[in-house]
């Protein structure tokens, strides 16, 4: 293996069960990794995790992380509404080799990202500095349950733990979402953003190296619910300097999920 | 080696392929974008240039004018800027029902215009039903004309879409990925292009990992026609899917503009 310098810092594994996915494994996954000069992924989290089959899905998390050679890290989830459950195997889970942060989902488990419910999840990450990465998206008309995770409504936590490395996947969507998770970039410290998903648009990259730190901003692809070279080709082709795309593919993922580089 | 060196020579390999595979794009549009509202308008004026910024050589236009306004608006205002559109730019109209015959510019009455290169119709936005017996005729105008026909997944019943691939065989559909994801719609889809010959697919939002190599595999580089959703998406994106997929050039050189050259050609105008 050389060249793999690149960190996928939004992918998935498992049946995502509501599409057809002809890639779903960890193994498939790394033999992408293979063959996109990919050194490191983080899963963040499969469907059965989500459903509450966390303490199995962990196992199996951490013996693909040994079984990929450490190249395929992993978070833990945390639902507000099974919050002493979740919080007791997230403190077991912290100690293994290849846990690199916690999940959480508002849109998912239905429970706004400013409720009360978070603030065990914010307390553990604090005390054991890891990182917490959300879903976030913008108001969408055909997806009401969104309203749940836009990126302002972390902003209650994100004041309260100002040591804790929050990153808001995808970036709040590709709606007004991101002018909030701009702000909050700029405005935050200890406030990130992945591009996980389908966040296509246009000029992306060019308007993001004028209007967020350069350290603000990590690669994601949200695999397999998209295919990794879509993002890949747009990062390389963006008309932006060689050092950002660095930042991007590598660099900020490092930092946020201390990562050996 | 550096990761600067090799993340230069990745760009440099990546843009020389994507000029190789003489892009051709279904799916660029001009007007005021409905349903993203931080995208931005692509003016007439810039088209040639943004074209050229991503290495597409040509590609067919439609207007937003015509699912936010009506039909007739957007077709008029295609119709308004075709004498200035550049070499290799064609155009697609909306269509709607021929009976009633609604007031022009509209698709089905006449021989084509000059630069109409297809039909797109939007039966939910313009409420009808995507049936034989409401838009049979205008299905038979495009057989007629060597038309085809495109519509956005989210416009369609995929049930209403079997029947009319069935009923018009000779009829070349092309199935649009936007402007929701089709990712979660992909098990209907498989089924249709399973049993549906004439039924293709645009790839724009075709996003999810290894679609293309999957679809050529299951059913064959001729089934996949290029888009990129400009202005709302990044060209490169889509073209990053076909790109790298483990298919053959030949094969990304059909999909990536070969399949719609060769579909527009035969459009009689």
């Amino acid at each position: 293996m050389k060249d793999l310098f690149i960190i996928d810092a939004h992918a998935h594994t498992g049946f995502p069960n509501i599409f057809f996915s002809p890639e779903i494994d960890a193994q498939a996954m790394l033999r992408r990794m293979d063959q996109l000069q990919v050194n490191y992924s983080i899963n963040l989290c499969s469907m059965r995790t989500l459903h509450g089959y966390q303490s199995i899905e962990l196992e199996k998390a951490q013996q693909e992380f040994e079984e990929s050679g450490g190249r395929i890290f992993y978070c833990g989830f945390y639902d507000p509404r099974r919050w002493e459950e979740d919080i007791e195997i997230l403190k077991k889970a912290v100690s293994q080799a290849g846990f690199k942060g916690i999940k959480i989902h508002p849109s998912f488990n239905n429970t706004p990202a400013d409720d009360e419910g978070y603030d065990p999840v914010w307390k553990i990450a604090s005390d054991f500095d890891i990182p917490i990465v959300a879903h976030t998206w913008s108001v969408s008309s055909y997806n009401p349950s969104q309203v749940l995770s836009t990126p302002e409504k972390f902003e209650k936590y994100v004041k309260k733990y100002p040591g804790v490395r929050f990153v808001l996947g995808h970036s709040g969507g590709r709606g007004t979402g991101r002018f909030e998770a701009i702000r909050m970039v700029n405005e935050y410290e200890n406030v990130y953003m992945d591009f996980g998903g389908d966040i296509y648009c246009y000029q992306y990259f060019e308007n993001m190296e004028r209007q967020v730190p350069e350290n603000k901003i990590l690669f994601g692809t949200d695999y397999p619910w998209m295919d990794l070279r879509s993002h890949l080709t747009r990062v390389f082709l963006a008309d932006i300097s060689t050092s950002f795309k660095r930042k991007i593919l590598r660099d900020n993922a490092l930092e946020v999920y201390k990562l050996e580089g | 080696m550096k990761i600067e060196k090799v993340m230069e020579d990745m760009s440099r390999k990546k843009r020389d392929k994507v000029k190789e595979l003489q892009f051709f794009d279904a799916n660029i549009w001009l007007g005021e974008p409905d349903f993203f509202p931080i995208a931005s308008e692509l003016h007439p004026n810039d088209l040639e240039e943004v074209c050229s910024k991503y290495h597409l050589e040509g590609g067919l236009i439609s207007h937003w004018d015509s699912p936010k306004i009506s039909a007739q608006d957007g077709n008029h205002a295609l119709l308004e800027l075709q004498e200035y559109l550049p070499e290799a730019i064609y155009t697609i109209w909306t269509g709607l029902p021929l009976s009633p015959h609604e007031q022009d510019p509209l698709p089905g009455f006449n021989a084509p215009p000059p630069g109409l290169r297809g039909v797109r119709l939007f039966p939910k936005t313009h409420k009808y039903l995507l049936s034989p017996w409401v838009i049979g005729t205008l299905c038979e105008w495009c057989i007629r004309h060597a038309v085809p026909l495109f519509f956005w997944h989210i416009e369609v019943d995929w049930n209403h879409v079997y029947v009319l691939a069935k009923k018009f065989p000779k009829l070349n559909i092309i199935v649009e990925t936007q402007w929701q994801k089709i990712l979660y719609h992909n098990r209907n889809l498989y089924s249709l292009m399973e049993s549906c010959n004439n039924v293709l697919l645009e790839t724009s939002n075709f996003i999810g990992q290894d679609f293309i190599t999957h679809a050529v595999k299951t059913f064959g580089a001729e089934r996949l026609i290029f888009g990129s959703f400009l202005p709302v998406n990044d060209p490169f994106a889509s073209m990053g899917m076909i790109l790298d997929a483990d298919i053959s050039d030949n094969e990304k050189k059909m999909i990536s503009g070969g399949n719609l050259r060769q579909i527009i050609k035969g459009v009689r105008v």
